[in-house]
């Protein structure tokens, strides 16, 4: 079956997620995987849907017409066959805490590094805390330590993006408890 | 000997409350060996419940020593549970946890870090024993599913627990 990625996004507030729900469920669709949550002011819904009746993008032609009206944006992204499936993923699920004064870069320098060795960023968040005059950057991810990798190199690697952004970085292991 | 099928959630079964063996040789030793002998064919299984193989009796068995993470703890090997009971619980320790009844899903979930569990074992004798760490985990992840709990019940926190926090 066709699946679409749907992404809604507008200013927080009760009854979002049962407009929109609504309409998907009168409209005979099924929610897969979602993941909902407020960033600053806005609440943005990430969500994977399916149709039995809908293969294209162009057969949705209206149906969210009235979550516009109500200032919420949507968008439809068309996924490629087998695109609504998770590819398995080996290694070491890792937890990394960066956090210092902020400054630019700092998501890109983590990420950057991580990326060059192979290493794949599952889940990402990032907020601004603090007061204005001392902003503080937090950013918590999750990461795939490839099989090659020990979690000893991670953290060796992260000491030196530690002294190079003077922010800092904490590495742990988030083993899984398989039970 | 006998290797039995792990049930998967929605089977109902792993939502009952179990009862107790009053009848210890009757059907104990049977459900203990099933038990071990299905928990190491799991290959990566640290513990598993009766009712995850359909056995609606409170027996479990727990043996972490082969596992990565438990064998670098201090632990008992293989305990074999029956009518278990959790007396005394210290401390508390969020870790994530996956369930062979439950696949390809994980929560993040408050355990206690240390615990004394109470059980006649597999010859009937009584014991009392402390455990700590991932021996004190399987085991309540374990007596969980004699009262009908899965870890999906118990989860406590989504993601990162530090942006969940209320906004001044």
């Amino acid at each position: 079956m066709q699946h679409f990625a749907l992404t809604i996004i507008g200013r927080d507030r009760p009854g979002i997620v049962s407009q929109v729900t609504k309409i998907l469920f009168q409209g005979g669709f099924n929610i897969a995987d979602s993941s909902c949550s407020i960033l600053g002011g806005q609440f943005s819904m990430i969500l994977i849907i399916s149709n039995p009746e809908i293969s294209t993008k162009e057969q949705f032609s209206d149906t969210f017409g009235p979550l516009e009206e109500q200032n919420l944006s949507v968008y439809i992204r068309t996924l490629k066959p087998g695109g609504e499936t998770r590819s398995k993923l080996n290694g070491e699920l890792c937890m990394i805490s960066v956090y210092g004064a902020d400054k630019p870069g700092i998501v890109f320098q983590v990420a950057k590094e991580l990326g060059d060795r192979n290493i794949n960023i599952t889940d990402l968040n990032t907020k601004l805390i603090g007061d204005k005059q001392k902003p503080v950057y937090v950013m918590m991810l999750e990461a795939m330590l490839p099989e090659d990798s020990e979690i000893e190199d991670l953290e060796n690697w992260m000491k030196q993006l530690k002294q190079q952004l003077q922010v800092d970085i904490s590495v742990r292991s988030l083993a899984t408890m398989e039970l | 000997m006998a290797v039995k099928e792990v049930l998967i959630y929605p089977d109902t079964r792993l939502k009952e409350i179990c009862a107790p063996i009053d009848n210890f040789t009757g059907s104990a030793p049977q459900i203990l060996r099933d038990l071990v002998d299905t928990m190491v064919d799991a290959g990566h299984s640290v513990g598993i419940a009766a009712p995850q193989i359909g056995d609606l009796y409170r027996v479990a068995v727990v043996d972490v020593s082969g596992s990565k993470l438990g064998k670098k703890q201090k632990n008992h090997g293989l305990l074999q549970m029956v009518n278990p009971e959790i007396i005394e619980t210290e401390g508390s320790q969020i870790v994530r946890e996956g369930c062979m009844s439950v696949p390809d899903y994980t929560g993040n979930v408050t355990r206690s870090e240390s615990i004394v569990v109470q059980f006649l074992d597999q010859k009937q004798q009584l014991q009392v024993i402390r455990c700590d760490g991932f021996e004190a985990i399987a085991i309540q992840h374990e007596l969980d599913h004699l009262d009908g709990f899965l870890f999906l019940d118990r989860v406590s926190s989504l993601k990162t627990d530090l942006f969940r926090r209320k906004q001044k």
